[in-house]
């Protein structure tokens, strides 16, 4: 699982490193320039910021993850999700507005319950909705497009759409689990299961927070290695990329839905405070584009990839992202043309 | 026990880094303020997880299986792959304490590009509406009709203030700017501040202001002019967005970029990059010591 990962993380890393060879090359930069001490301080400062800002949620994220291990057991989840595929993948679209997490701790939390028994639709369902499809993604959507509230509510329907159909298209397509290391069909619990049967209450107790403790700062190992690097990224690039060449090619209809896109993949900002940034766009960029921006990136996005290939297999990734950026694209285009 | 050491003082040190910052005040560098509580709270988690990794590593001493299966986190037996990992993890910890920490400045403010004319979208989406009149006739024409309490038409203020339903809060903020003799933009304002400007600069024009910010220059400038700026940050630096308003002062060259000023000046336009920006006519110019807190905050409670 680890080398699998490592067989993929390092291209990655190598194709950043040939993206950011090609913005020096075209911005004509010597190399020397972009590590001076301006550069340099402005890597630190977002590099830093971006894990310190990460932390809180990644924490949730995995403590929540470690007491659905511990106390929710696999019968609990089975009956609370609907057996009907259509009722399932609409609760999943709507399980943000109960626990609003935040993309990075939404994938150890994912992970859980489709071990747990969850059928992997659902989770993925979740994944992709929840980060946008919750109460406080809609009050900062809303208050960074004061002027444009047709935004705020444009953003969670097309969420909404996106992750349903992508959900059912998983419901009717997927036929092996998506999880990387686990071997069973979709439906099958996880194999070992987490019943320390133990004497007196007072054991049980000592034990199942030392259980908690051990899962959840095991799964923020495994996360945070992601988050780093994705924050190592992210902070390069937005030392390095110059918005205002890039923001030159705005006017070409299919390129802007594209270049907002990429441009939220790269930035991994959470989708609490990415609203803010698209409105520093709205200048620049239609109603479409923007959209785009908000719908496309909290579902998926670098920081996130990073994550997601720790958890689910490589090709069911990619399968995914290839999922969401066409719908998000059609979607934000017709959101465009109606309004 | 090796693996759960390196763990538990690498938990120790996110722990350490995090209260290092909020004793010295960097904080406030990274983090916006309404986050640094949760950011504080994560140091408690961390600490937590690295007692209980100390625990685990003794337990491990004496012989005992881990309470907890560590069935699917077994840490790769590769020793290589580990010192990669983990130096992943020590490698913002080195940075955050041993590189000083500076400010963001014009370095990245070129990158993301300065915004001269406040919030962008407001002069957008208010284009056709009667926000940047050239006189007070062209408001009576306008095609989007203000809307305008009836009652209130003998007020002069209401005629310089139009809004919409969205410039509301800027139009009774500008009314309030408009009877100060000088308007300093403040900091826990400076982007709603200068989105009014922005969007009544007719009623603004000639008006004294007084700014502070540092000194941000794009090659177009010239000699002449020059941009004083700040950062508004909403969670955390990676979204901080630069704010700034064009200053026109003979010798602005003679300030070096990231500089702090505070400058005083009328209010006025000029041509720059073919948009008509808000622009400051310098009276007075001072360079001061860099402030506290070099960014600004959105004020959520705006309007």
């Amino acid at each position: 699982m680890r080398k699998f990962s490592f067989r993929f993380v390092t291209p990655l890393i190598a194709a950043g490193c040939l993206v950011m060879l090609a913005l020096i090359l075209t911005n004509r930069e010597l190399p020397a320039h972009l590590f001076s001490g301006a550069n340099l301080q402005s890597f630190k400062i977002l590099f830093i910021s971006i894990i310190l800002e990460a932390f809180p949620f990644i924490l949730l994220g995995v403590v929540f993850s470690a007491l659905l291990q511990v106390f929710v057991t696999d019968a609990m989840i089975k009956k609370f999700t609907p057996k009907n595929p259509i009722a399932g993948v609409l609760f999943g679209a709507l399980l943000g507005l109960l626990f609003p997490l935040c993309e990075c701790g939404m994938i150890p939390v994912v992970r859980r319950l489709i071990r747990k028994g969850m059928p992997a639709y659902i989770g993925i369902v979740y994944l992709l909705a929840g980060p946008i499809v919750n109460p406080i993604v809609y009050a900062s959507t809303f208050t960074a497009f004061r002027t444009t509230p047709a935004m705020a509510y444009s953003r969670m329907g097309l969420a909404f759409a996106v992750s349903v159909i992508v959900g059912l298209l998983l419901y009717k397509f997927m036929r092996t689990s998506p999880l990387k290391s686990a071997t069973h069909t979709r439906f099958a619990p996880h194999g070992h299961s987490h019943s320390h049967d133990h004497d007196s209450a007072g054991k049980r107790f000592r034990s199942r927070v030392a259980s908690i403790l051990s899962h959840a700062s095991d799964e923020f190992f495994e996360m945070g290695k992601y988050l780093i690097i994705g924050a190592l990224l992210t902070a390069v690039l937005q030392t390095i990329i110059d918005r205002s060449t890039l923001t030159a090619f705005a006017d070409q209809p299919l390129f802007s839905y594209l270049f907002m896109m990429g441009f939220a993949f790269i930035l991994s900002i959470c989708s609490t405070s990415d609203a803010f940034i698209a409105s520093s766009f709205s200048g620049m960029f239609d109603f479409g584009p923007l959209l785009a921006f908000l719908v496309f990136g909290p579902m998926i996005d670098l920081k996130n990839t990073l994550m997601l290939l720790t958890t689910f297999r490589v090709k069911f990734v990619l399968i995914l992202i290839a999922l969401t950026a066409g719908l998000t694209l059609v979607g934000a285009w017709i959101m465009e043309v109606l309004l | 026990m090796t693996h759960h050491l390196i763990r538990a003082a690498i938990l120790t040190g996110f722990a350490m880094f995090i209260v290092y910052l909020d004793r010295t005040g960097e904080m406030m560098l990274y983090i916006a303020p309404r986050m640094e509580l949760y950011v504080k709270l994560s140091a408690i988690g961390l600490y937590a997880a690295a007692i209980y990794q100390v625990y685990a590593a003794l337990q491990k001493r004496i012989g005992q299986a881990s309470p907890a299966c560590d069935c699917e986190h077994d840490p790769s037996p590769s020793v290589f792959k580990n010192i990669i990992i983990y130096g992943l993890f020590i490698f913002p910890l080195l940075l955050g304490f041993l590189v000083p920490t500076g400010t963001l400045g014009s370095a990245l403010a070129s990158k993301k590009g300065v915004s001269l004319t406040g919030i962008i979208g407001y002069e957008r989406t208010s284009a056709p509406s009667p926000l940047a009149p050239k006189d007070e006739a062209s408001i009576a024409v306008s095609p989007v009709p203000a809307l305008q309490p009836e009652a209130t038409t003998q007020d002069p203020l209401v005629a310089l203030f139009p809004y919409d339903e969205y410039t509301e809060a800027h139009a009774a903020y500008g009314k309030k700017l408009y009877r100060q003799s000088l308007i300093t933009v403040p900091e826990k304002q400076f982007i709603e501040t200068l989105t009014t400007l922005d969007l009544y600069r007719e009623a603004f024009m000639g008006k004294e202001i007084e700014i502070t910010g540092f000194v941000y220059r794009e090659e177009e400038m010239g000699h002449e002019r020059l941009a004083v700026s700040r950062f508004a940050m909403n969670c955390c630096s990676a979204d901080a967005l630069p704010y700034g308003l064009m200053i026109i002062w003979p010798k602005a060259i003679d300030y070096a970029e990231d500089e702090w000023i505070s400058v005083r000046g009328t209010l006025t336009t000029s041509t720059y990059m073919d948009n008509e920006i808000i622009t400051l006519e310098v009276v007075k110019i001072e360079r001061i010591q860099a402030p506290e807190s070099p960014y600004v905050y959105p004020d959520l409670d705006f309007g």
